[in-house]
C-alpha cells in the first residue's frame, strides 16, 4: 500500500510502510526518554596516538569531570580497528545480537558517532558507531573501544557534554538486553 | 556556542547510533573505572566551549533513505545501525518548522549506505541515542 505523507514543504511516496518487529520483553507505552539540560560544554578531544579509543577518550573526560557526553569523531587513522554487526540472534533472546569482532588491522575512521555513559557498576563505556575504510572497502558498524587503537597522528573528537542528568547503561527488559539511558544525575 | 546573529531558534542533532550499547556477546572491558584517569595529564587539546542544548532522546530500524536521484532505497535489517545522523529543525518565514535528517547507515553485512532519512519509515528497532542541540540568538542567551 502506498501512503501519502504530507510535510510542511512537499508530499513524499512512502512505500512500503516500516516493519513491525515484536521484542521479547513487554512493550515499554513510553517510546521515546528525554531529559533536558539548560547548558552544554564543548570539547575539543584530541585521541592520542598508541591508545585504545576507550582510554583515549574516558581518561580526559572523567579528569574534568564528564561522565556522559554526545561526541562526533572527525576521523583518522588507526593502527588497528575492531568493529562488529548486528545482525538477527539465532538464539532469539532478543532481536539482534552482536557478531564476534572483526579485526580490520590499520584502517581509516571516515567518521563516527560515539556515547560516554556509565555502567550499573560505576565504569566508564563508549559505545561507537563508524565508517572506516580498510583494504578491503568501506564498512559500518558498531566499533569495539577497547581494541581499536589510534595511529600514528591524534584524531579530534568533537564532545558535548552537559550537566543535570547523566547516560546510564541500563537493563531494557522489552529488548532484553541493556541500554543506554537518560538517568538522574548521581553527584559524586 | 551561539547562533549567528538573527538566526532562527533551530536544533542540530548528533546521534551516538543504532543498536544496543553493550552487547550480551561482548566483554566488558571496555569499561574504565573513574579511578584509571588519575595521574594521566588532561589533554591540552581539550578546548571549553558553553551554549544551550535540548535534551537526549533516548527511544526504541530497516531503514528508508532518498538517495541521490530522489528514488527511495529500504535498507533491511534489523538491525541497520546509524553511522552518522545530521540535521536541524528549522523556523520558517511563514512560522512553519521544516525538519530534515540526512545520514549513513550500516545494513546487517556492514555495507554502508548514505541519503536523506524519509519522515516515518525508520522505525528504531533497539535504540537510539540522539543529543538535540538547541542554537539560540545571542540575545536570548545574555539575558
Amino acid at each position: 500500500m502506498t501512503a501519502h505523507v504530507r510535510t510542511s514543504s512537499s508530499l513524499h511516496f512512502v512505500e512500503p510502510r516500516a516493519r513491525v518487529i515484536k521484542h521479547p520483553g513487554p512493550l515499554n507505552a513510553q517510546r521515546i526518554q528525554s531529559r533536558s539540560a539548560a547548558f552544554a560544554r564543548h570539547f575539543r578531544l584530541s585521541l592520542g596516538p598508541g591508545t585504545t579509543l576507550a582510554d583515549a577518550v574516558i581518561v580526559p573526560l572523567l579528569q574534568i569531570g564528564v561522565r556522559s557526553a554526545s561526541m562526533t569523531v572527525l576521523g583518522g587513522q588507526f593502527a588497528e580497528l575492531h568493529y562488529c554487526l548486528a545482525p538477527p540472534d539465532p538464539t532469539h533472546q532478543a532481536v539482534i545480537a552482536y557478531t564476534r569482532p572483526r579485526n580490520l588491522g590499520a584502517a581509516l575512521m571516515i567518521f563516527g558517532n560515539a556515547t560516554l555513559a556509565t555502567l550499573p557498576d560505576g565504569k566508564a563505556v563508549v559505545h561507537c558507531h563508524a565508517a572506516v575504510g580498510a583494504s578491503d572497502g568501506v564498512h559500518g558498524g558498531h566499533i569495539v573501544p577497547h581494541l581499536s587503537i589510534v595511529g600514528t597522528e591524534p584524531i579530534s573528537v568533537l564532545v558535548t557534554a552537559w550537566t543535570g542528568f547523566e547516560l546510564s547503561v541500563r537493563f531494557d527488559s522489552e529488548t532484553n538486553i541493556p541500554l543506554i539511558q537518560p538517568t538522574p544525575e548521581v553527584l559524586p | 556556542m551561539s547562533a549567528a546573529p538573527g538566526r532562527p531558534k533551530q536544533a542540530r542533532t548528533a546521534a551516538a547510533g543504532e543498536g544496543t550499547p553493550v552487547s550480551l556477546a561482548r566483554p566488558p572491558e571496555e569499561a574504565r573505572t573513574a579511578a584509571a584517569g588519575e595521574g594521566t595529564p588532561v589533554n591540552a587539546a581539550l578546548i571549553v566551549e558553553e551554549g544551550a542544548m535540548g535534551r537526549v532522546a533516548y527511544a526504541r530500524v530497516d531503514a528508508c533513505l532518498v538517495d541521490a536521484h530522489g528514488n527511495q532505497r529500504r535498507v533491511h535489517g534489523p538491525a541497520v545501525e546509524i553511522v552518522s545522523l545530521a540535521g536541524e529543525v528549522r523556523l520558517l518565514d511563514d512560522g512553519s518548522l521544516n525538519a530534515a535528517l540526512t545520514g549513513v547507515v550500516a545494513d546487517t553485512a556492514g555495507s554502508v549506505h548514505g541519503g536523506l532519512f524519509v519522515a516515518g519509515s525508520n522505525t528504531v528497532c533497539m535504540t537510539l541515542e540522539v543529543t538535540l542541540e538547541e542554537w539560540l540568538p545571542a540575545s536570548a542567551t545574555s539575558s
